[in-house]
């Protein structure tokens, strides 16, 4: 399957994996496979990260949610709506995996047997360097800015890891360096548009027409290779230069292009039969998508409740960036370091060269001020690079984002050495958050334009985070406030988490909370006589704090109170105070009053006001029988009588 | 928790045995008002039954409301000792010593208020119009004595009554005096009863036609049908 099952978390939200954000939350949508729909998954929320799309059911979350990793996502379409029919969103899966050098279609099956000899023996044809390397970095190009000649950009050079000191290789043809973001810009429009492009080479039959819905990065590529589908003879048109090359060829003869085809997954093409028998004529002529027989399990998620437009622009901008990349990419700076030898091969360039021989040389303080100055600099050199340009920033994301990180945490060290304790708690909440990592916001949300109005689904959202935050074990903010927390410290706790940023404001706070009860969630809002709002697990109702309240109390009848009491201690106990239900149960004194109070008001307590202070005691005054006021004397006739009927007189 | 020990007052108990106050009565918090209504409403009911039956077992008739330590209680003497005091201290009734509780004078009103609703209670009309108006008890209502109807006006009618019956006396005429301390009422349960409240019972037989009351202030006499 294209889609994968996924795990949930108490909040009924995907569970996120590390370093993945959110980016973008939409209700109301429902999921099509290939041409048709899904029948289980039809209502549900769909959540935009930077690795996957999740789609989170609202009928039955846990049985029917599903998410697709964004890795294996070939490209993607959009479909605006049409009347009835609701704006879409197709996602192509990748093709299934196979080394990128195989026979190109089935149509040339013959030639399978030599594919490797083909290859090898192109790798050595074209006259010029490094004209087809096997893995996908190497297909990139860069134009020179001098002579507009089409480089390829070299075999290790990785955006991710690439800085101001990678070295880079001449020009071809006219021998001027370019500029690290020149060609970092050159990789990644490339990362962006070779995914969507290479299928279109992918038959030498012509038979695919281009979707209409292609975006401008790739739109030259398709305006060329679009004639291709007139030429009726095998030859397969070079989607750069147009040159018309003979099938069996891998690159280009005439400017060196990779000319790699995929497989059509040609033994998954029954499984879209076992559907239904006819496609729904709607979906067929209005959608621009390839037929479904080509792609027989992409994904097409509906958005009726509005949103596919921002939906479409994140998920352009994720699969632009490809975070999931970054996943255990290996950290750039070699002076920042130290204890990092240069393994880094060509990437780990002047810099690590001009800092390494130096540093056995100094030692003592010399050699810590000499360090520090190289880090310094180093720093300066990154964030002078990261700035330079915003796809380059991109690029080096993770390194400015552990820069800002290291920056903070020493203007906090400067800044907080007072507190020690509540420093490293401060650092605790937020390392927390940032491992928690998603926190909805506003503007991630998409505003629903159906009947809950646009804010609705931001509370719900801000509700499950905050459901999350407090059934977070490795928090435990719940657990260490006695499984009882006021609304006011939740919200202090919860804005303090957040680091500063996107604060919550009261009035969305006390809403979302207010909306735990619908969605299911496992924390309630419980609002006290006095109109104290406290936060609590859904396991502790009235009943179970009464059913505590009352085992102690009851205890108190077994245990002879300290001091010698002129009551029937053993008939009734004693009396206890807020004061020492607090520190029984390790509430707060106004939680305690409070919880007091509710079991008065059940009228399992009753209270007595003393000089000691108010005390509750078990409720003896209110035992039942004194239900109904009667009059002695009749009581007693009553008894006479009865008397009487039993022994037979009456 | 056992029932309270109402049953066992009517018997002739001597003044000098201690009324068996109730298990709630050494309770800390029954003194204390309950603000749970259901809790509330069962605290005044205990608070009557005990009220009513101390009344009972001492034979109290005014009950002395004051929170000062000797509240001087206007009580029926035993039937047997007709020497006994007409007083009574019943302090005890609302402060329980042992426990250093007392129930608050606003919420002995409470209970009598309960009584009052009950037919149970009536607050006796300031001190100086006593006897004259019978029926003006919820007027005033702010005095430091209420009646405590262990029987109430209709009860003690139905006893005379049958004591007319008894007797024989139907169609001749007593005075009040004579009811209450005449040798003929002797053994009687009204004997020694508070005229105030005997002329109450007997308006009840007026108006059912039973009994005609005449006379002046201190000489009213009283004709049985």
């Amino acid at each position: 399957m294209f889609q994968k099952h996924i795990d949930l978390t108490t909040a009924l939200r995907p569970s996120y994996l590390p370093d993945e954000d959110l980016l973008f939350v939409q209700d109301n949508v429902g999921l099509y496979e290939g041409k048709y729909k899904l029948p289980n998954q039809q209502n549900g929320q769909i959540y935009l990260t930077s690795h996957r799309i999740c789609y989170v059911d609202k009928a039955e979350p846990r049985k029917h949610s599903a998410a697709l990793d964004l890795k294996d996502v070939d490209r993607f379409e959009f479909y605006g709506g049409f009347l009835k029919s609701s704006a879409k969103i197709t996602l192509i899966p990748k093709p299934a995996k196979r080394p990128l050098l195989q026979p190109r279609s089935p149509g040339l099956g013959g030639l399978s047997p030599q594919s490797s000899s083909t290859s090898s023996q192109h790798q050595d044809g074209p006259p010029r360097a490094s004209p087809v390397e096997p893995p996908p970095a190497s297909t990139a190009t860069w134009v020179c800015t001098i002579c507009t000649f089409s480089n390829p950009v070299p075999s290790n050079f990785d955006p991710t890891t690439a800085n101001a000191h990678t070295p880079l290789p001449p020009c071809l043809a006219c021998g001027i360096k370019p500029t690290l973001t020149h060609v970092l810009k050159a990789t990644i429009s490339n990362a962006a548009s070779r995914q969507p492009s290479t299928p279109t080479l992918q038959t030498p039959l012509p038979v695919r027409p281009k979707p209409a819905t292609e975006f401008s990065s790739r739109l030259d590529r398709a305006r060329n290779s679009s004639p291709r589908g007139t030429d009726p003879d095998a030859s397969f048109q070079c989607p750069r230069c147009t040159f018309l090359n003979h099938p069996s060829l891998l690159s280009c003869e005439m400017c060196g292009g990779p000319l790699i085809s995929h497989d059509l997954p040609a033994e998954l093409t029954p499984q879209a039969r076992t559907h239904t028998e006819s496609p729904g004529p709607v979906l067929n002529s209005m959608i621009a998508a390839p037929p479904g027989a080509d792609n027989p399990e992409s994904a097409k998620i509906s958005f009726r409740g509005g949103g596919e437009k921002i939906f479409y622009e994140r998920l352009k901008g994720s699969m632009t960036q490809r975070k999931w990349l970054l996943q255990g990419a290996p950290p750039i700076p070699k002076a920042s370091r130290p204890g990092e030898s240069p393994l880094n091969g060509p990437s780990s360039g002047p810099a690590a060269g001009s800092s390494t021989p130096a540093r056995p040389k100094l030692g003592g303080i010399a050699g810590l001020e000499h360090h520090s100055q190289a880090v310094r600099k180093n720093n300066e050199l990154v964030i002078g690079t990261a700035f330079e340009d915003l796809e380059a920033l991109m690029a080096s994301a993770k390194e400015i984002v552990a820069l800002a990180d290291t920056f903070a945490r020493q203007v906090k060290g400067a800044g907080g050495s007072s507190s020690t304790s509540s420093a490293s708690e401060n650092a605790l909440l937020a390392d927390s958050v940032s491992q928690l990592g998603l926190i909805a916001t506003k503007d991630i949300v998409g505003s629903s334009s159906g009947s809950g109005g646009a804010d609705s689904l931001y509370l719900s959202e801000l509700a499950r985070t905050l459901a999350e935050f407090l059934t977070d074990d490795r928090r435990g903010v719940l657990r260490r406030a006695g499984g009882i927390m006021s609304l006011v410290d939740l919200w202090a706790a919860f804005n303090r988490a957040r680091g500063g940023v996107e604060l919550v404001s009261p009035a969305d706070f006390e809403k979302a909370v207010a909306l735990w009860g619908k969605l299911g969630l496992p924390v309630r809002l419980r609002t006290f006589k006095s109109g104290v709002k406290v936060v609590q697990g859904c396991d502790r109702t009235d009943e179970t704090t009464i059913k505590a309240l009352l085992a102690w109390l009851r205890d108190l009848h077994e245990f002879p109170p300290e001091r010698e009491v002129a009551w029937d201690w053993r008939r009734f106990g004693r009396g206890v105070t807020a004061r020492d239900v607090a520190e029984r149960f390790g509430w707060s004194i106004g939680v305690a009053e409070e919880e007091l109070e509710m079991a008065e008001e059940r009228g399992v307590l009753c209270r007595e006001e003393g000089i000691e202070g108010l005390k509750f005691w078990e409720n003896f005054i209110d035992t039942g029988e004194g239900k109904g006021y009667k009059d002695p004397e009749r009581v007693k006739q009553e008894r006479v009588l009865k008397v009487l009927k039993e022994s037979g007189f009456i | 928790m056992s029932t309270p020990p109402l049953s066992t007052t009517p018997t002739p108990a001597s003044s000098s045995s201690p009324f068996p106050f109730p298990p709630e009565y050494s309770f800390p918090p029954f003194f204390t008002r309950q603000t749970n209504l259901t809790t509330h409403h069962a605290q005044l009911t205990k608070w009557s039954a005990l009220v009513l039956a101390y009344a009972r077992h001492h034979r109290i008739l005014k009950l002395s409301l004051s929170p000062n330590s000797p509240a001087t209680s206007t009580r029926m003497p035993p039937k047997d000792d007709d020497q006994a005091k007409q007083e009574i201290d019943t302090s005890e009734l609302f402060h329980n010593a042992r426990l250093n509780r007392q129930l608050a004078a606003r919420d002995v009103r409470a209970v009598i208020d309960f009584l009052r609703k009950d037919g149970r209670a009536e607050y006796v009309a300031g001190t100086s119009s006593a006897g004259t108006d019978g029926e003006g008890s919820g007027s005033g209502g702010e005095g430091d004595m209420a009646w405590v109807y262990w029987r109430t006006p209709e009860e003690w009618a139905a006893l005379v009554e049958g004591w007319v019956d008894a007797t024989g006396q139907k169609g001749s005429v007593l005075t009040v005096y004579e009811l209450v301390e005449g040798e003929g009422t002797k053994g009687a349960e009204f004997h020694g009863l508070d005229q105030e409240l005997l002329l109450k019972a007997l308006g009840v037989l007026v108006k059912r036609g039973k009994a005609q009351v005449f006379g002046q202030e201190d000489s009213q006499g009283v004709k049985f049908f």
